[in-house]
């Protein structure tokens, strides 16, 4: 990593950094296997709401189904499946893809997505 | 492989360990590094421009050392730390009889290590807090106490090394940390003791 030896920060906001530091090491805790029970159980293959999702990479958009526990919408699963050139075919295709894998075909498994705090820095 | 540029760098913090910033001459760096005068002159204008490429690195290194903090919850962590602080403050002796003199050649270095040392006592300090919270210190007897104790383990941390050089006195890495923890061991709860005999001692005593 290259420090910038030019950077300052003021001491009250270092003062500010280095008391969120001091907590890191009380509140977060490092995850254990129960995390990946999602995989182990294949619980994303029975209680898992779908959401299809179109990605436009390297020109073409790419479907992606993307499987949430139900219980807990930290934990998911994204699959590409395949991609189109044409967004309209991906978007019919993505819709179609939804419906078949979803457990539930009418959709009433579904995770609120809202309560997903993502920070774009 | 170093460049020009490196060797002539090292050269000069060699000189200045030795003889002091003041009394290093172009021709000295020149013959130290096995180069010509010319040559150095193309590398580097004056002996200022030296001074500054060596205070970058300098600070480089120390902001290097100051990211190295509490990456893991033991003491240990403040161990590495404290190991890098020697291997530093050994490197770069010459920054202290520099700084302390009237005039600076480059101003803002002054101001510079005035906020790295200010960074550094804050972060001490901070340490100590984080260390009273995992119940390893016992939490501050009266108000104040671990501000004064981190600057005296600042004041270890920075000017041990000058104090052994200037009483003529081994200058060793075991002794100088051993100075360091000793003005936490007072605070010690049981558990600090345990962890210190458990994961402190053992580098000590190698």
């Amino acid at each position: 990593m290259v420090v910038d030896p030019n950077f300052e920060i003021d001491s009250a906001a270092y003062n500010a950094l280095l008391n969120r530091l001091n907590e890191v090491h009380s509140i977060d805790k490092q995850g254990d296997m129960s995390d990946f029970q999602i995989f182990s159980d294949d619980q994303w293959l029975t209680d898992a709401a779908v959401i299809d999702f179109l990605n436009y990479t390297k020109g073409e958009w790419a479907v992606e189904l993307v499987f949430v526990c139900s219980e807990n919408f930290q934990k998911f699963i994204v699959r590409r499946i395949t991609s189109y050139t044409c967004p309209k075919k991906a978007a019919l295709a993505s819709s179609l893809m939804r419906r078949i894998a979803a457990k539930d075909q009418r959709g009433t498994i579904f995770v609120n997505t809202d309560g997903l705090l993502i920070s774009n820095n | 492989m170093y460049n020009t540029k490196d060797k002539i760098l090292n050269a000069s913090i060699r000189l200045f360990n030795e003889y002091g910033v003041a009394s290093v001459r172009l021709q000295q760096i020149a013959d130290e590094t096995g180069i010509s005068v010319g040559n150095l002159a193309y590398h580097y204008k004056n002996k200022e421009a030296i001074l500054s490429s060596v205070y970058d690195r300098i600070f480089n290194e120390f902001s290097e050392i100051l990211s190295k903090y509490l990456q893991n919850p033991s003491f240990l962590d403040f161990d590495v730390q404290v190991s890098a602080y020697f291997n530093f403050f050994e490197d770069y002796q010459f920054y202290i009889s520099d700084l302390f003199s009237k005039e600076h050649a480059v101003p803002e270095i002054k101001l510079k290590w005035q906020q790295f040392m200010n960074k550094m006592i804050l972060q001490i300090n901070r340490r100590i807090d984080f260390y009273v919270s995992q119940g390893d210190l016992r939490p501050e007897p009266s108000k104040d106490t671990y501000l004064i104790v981190s600057e005296a383990m600042w004041m270890s941390i920075v000017f041990w090394i000058p104090q052994q050089t200037m009483r003529n006195k081994p200058i060793s890495e075991k002794r100088y940390k051993e100075a360091l923890w000793s003005h936490l061991k007072p605070y010690f709860t049981q558990k600090g003791n345990a962890q210190f005999s458990d994961v402190i001692l053992p580098i000590l005593v190698k």
